[in-house]
């Protein structure tokens, strides 16, 4: 079992999730947070005066995945958000020691 | 026989009262108080960061409530009674016009005896004041009364902005009483209330100088005495909403048709004028500014705040002069007191004392300047055509009779119409002077007093400012209140949401008796009623209104 985490732009959102739903994957959770890499902030102004502001907003989307559909789903999360500029994201995959399915109880991969 | 029986139909009204200029005083004086509350609390609340709304709308009603409780019991008649301290005015009437010497007449028409007007004669008696002593007023004193306690509420409000982020809530509390009584008391009766400089010939249509002027100087060095905001917050000082900035801001707009509308004290012409005056000159205001923005600063874009900024400018620049000036002179009002204003705002402000001197919002530049500016271009574009009192007859009834336009603005043997000339019209700088001389004493009145009533303050309270820990944390500390809460606080006291359910029964088991919810009453509010507690469950109690 893995978690698939992609800080990628927020437009781009319903592009991946429409490329992931039809691999099969029955879930996702996004949350809205803000981040840097190589591409830099930009400035805000308010009442003349300006401010920097590093942190650029994303999308972060969360995927539990079964070990051989892993390189699927991140190739086709991957080839949605892709918009070859600066600030397109970074993909990354985390081991999963377990996984519970709240309603049933089943465990392991039948909770995916 | 039919007349007859007409003049005898019971009304409602003393023949002084004209139901029309008591409507339109009593809406414009409500519109002035929807400026203050919710309009500048709103626009205020909503340009600090979130940790600081709840500070600055606790300041703002509390200011409000402040001062409305002072005009009533003392402050309207040290600023409007119809008589002054050294008796220089004597019942509405101004005794010492010629043949004083000048420091007789200052001192004696310097403010009016303070006094209540809580009691049933004082309120629905016909309104007395020096204040006009064109013609007597047509409605009752509480009218008046309410009509300036809107404009004395409105004046601290603005300041609010030059020390917010950091003064104590305690010196707030007493710091308005005691500026209202002994600033803006004192400059209302010089130039409003019939006093001094209103004999000398300045004037001051609606508050540029009283208000707005006094305001900005008061704030700034109010601030400086005070002390800066925490360093941090100084360099992060975003707004947390601009949409409800925007209602504020609009407002407070609008509003000002009260505020300008509202100062001939008669539903008449030259309301309606100062009106247009008003939102032509803030209309110069806004795109003056946005313009400027666009071509002149450093990101070349126009700002929504700086629409606002531009807005404030046009609206304190009109205000001395709405209903003085033709709709050329607002134009050209607007647009000079908004290119001076923001060249003052992104230039003198890195100069000293401007850049030593915390004034949080700003407040020097769009009252402070704007007011100076608006209060000194009456000497030039007022032009004496713009009738604010004409001539006109009463009949029997009160109402008016027989009066033409031509005989409204014609001088006759017992009347002249009252207008304002400047410079432009009439060649002359008398007017420019004794605005001046207004301006002057205005601004060092209130720098005086403001920085002894916040030294006194410093004294009592050992210290005006909050310490950094409480600065760090802002509305928490001070309030206990966050202005967006999120829902994971619990209500104290209440016991868990699981204790209020009834447990399963297995069978033959018998039924665990039922533990109630602990009993919600209003002692487990908290301090203050908790009206905002996160997270509260249980049912709505009275403070949920």
């Amino acid at each position: 079992m893995k978690l698939v985490v992609a800080v990628l732009k927020p437009f781009k959102l319903d592009e991946v999730k429409e490329s992931v739903k039809s691999l099969g994957c029955s879930g996702m959770t996004i949350s809205e947070v803000q981040g840097f890499g190589r591409q830099r902030g930009h400035t805000e102004t308010y009442r003349g005066a300006e401010y920097e502001v590093d942190f650029v907003p994303k999308v972060r989307v969360e995927i539990l995945v079964d070990d051989h559909e892993v390189d699927a789903v991140v190739d086709g999360i991957v080839e949605a958000a892709a918009t070859g500029k600066i600030g397109d994201g970074k993909v990354w995959v985390v081991p999963i020691d377990n996984a519970v399915r709240v309603r049933t109880g089943e465990r392991g991969t039948d909770a995916i | 026989m039919h007349s007859l029986l007409l003049a005898s139909v019971p009304v409602p009204y003393p023949s002084w009262l004209n139901t029309g200029d008591n409507t339109w005083q009593l809406t414009a004086a409500t519109f002035v108080g929807l400026m203050s509350l919710p309009g500048l609390a709103v626009l205020y609340a909503s340009i600090v960061p979130k940790k600081w709304a709840v500070n600055v709308l606790a300041m703002m009603f509390a200011g409000f409530s402040l001062v409305m409780v002072a005009w009533v019991l003392w402050g309207y008649k040290m600023g409007f009674g119809s008589t002054s301290l050294g008796g220089g005015v004597h019942n509405g009437v101004q005794t010492q016009l010629s043949g004083v010497g000048w420091v007789k007449h200052f001192f004696e028409n310097f403010v009016g005896k303070p006094g209540q007007i809580a009691n049933s004669v004082s309120e629905q008696g016909r309104a007395v004041s020096a204040a006009n002593t064109a013609i007597p007023f047509h409605f009752p004193t509480d009218t008046l009364a309410y009509f300036q306690f809107v404009f004395a509420a409105i004046t601290p409000l603005l300041f609010l902005g030059s020390v917010l982020g950091r003064i104590k809530f305690s010196a707030w509390c007493l710091l308005v009483p005691l500026w209202s009584t002994f600033v803006y008391c004192i400059d209302a009766f010089l130039l409003w209330g019939g006093g001094y400089f209103a004999q000398e010939g300045a004037v001051d249509f609606s508050g540029g100088f009283v208000i707005h002027m006094s305001a900005g100087v008061s704030g700034f060095v109010a601030a400086w005495v005070l002390g800066p905001r925490l360093l941090r917050d100084r360099q992060h000082f975003l707004p947390n909403n601009l949409v409800m900035a925007a209602v504020g801001a609009g407002i407070l707009w609008l509003g000002w048709n009260g505020f300008n509308g509202g100062d001939p004290y008669y539903a008449g012409a030259d309301a309606a004028a100062a009106v247009v005056n008003t939102n032509l000159a803030t209309a110069a205001g806004v795109l003056t500014w946005m313009l400027m923005d666009a071509w002149l600063s450093k990101a070349k874009k126009p700002t929504f705040l700086g629409i606002v900024n531009g807005m404030i400018c046009g609206l304190v620049g009109i205000t001395p002069s709405a209903g003085w000036v033709n709709a050329w002179g607002a134009l050209a009002v607007g647009i000079i007191c908004t290119v001076v204003v923001w060249l003052a705002w992104n230039y003198l402000s890195k100069v000293r004392p401007f850049s030593k001197v915390d004034d949080a919002l700003g407040v020097i530049y769009t009252h402070g300047m704007a007011g100076l500016l608006g209060g000194l271009l009456v000497g030039i574009f007022a032009d004496p055509n713009m009738i604010e009192y004409g001539c006109g007859t009463l009949g029997p009834n009160g109402q008016v009779v027989n009066t033409s336009g031509a005989a409204y603005a014609t001088t006759s043997a017992h009347c002249t119409p009252f207008s304002v000339g400047g410079w432009l019209y009439t060649g002359s700088f008398h007017q420019l002077w004794e605005q001046s001389r207004a301006a002057l004493f205005v601004i060092v009145w209130s720098a005086l007093i403001t920085f002894l009533i916040m030294k006194f303050l410093g004294l009592v309270l050992r210290g005006t400012r909050y310490k950094d820990d409480v600065l760090e944390v802002g509305d928490l500390a001070i309030h206990d209140e966050l202005a967006f809460p999120e829902d994971t606080g619990t209500l104290i006291g209440a016991g868990s949401p699981a204790a209020a359910q009834v447990e399963p029964v297995a069978d033959g088991a018998r039924a665990p008796a039922r533990r109630r919810p602990a009993m919600l009453g209003p002692g487990v509010w908290g301090s203050g009623g908790g009206l905002l507690a996160p997270g509260s469950v249980g049912p709505p109690g009275p403070a949920m209104a």
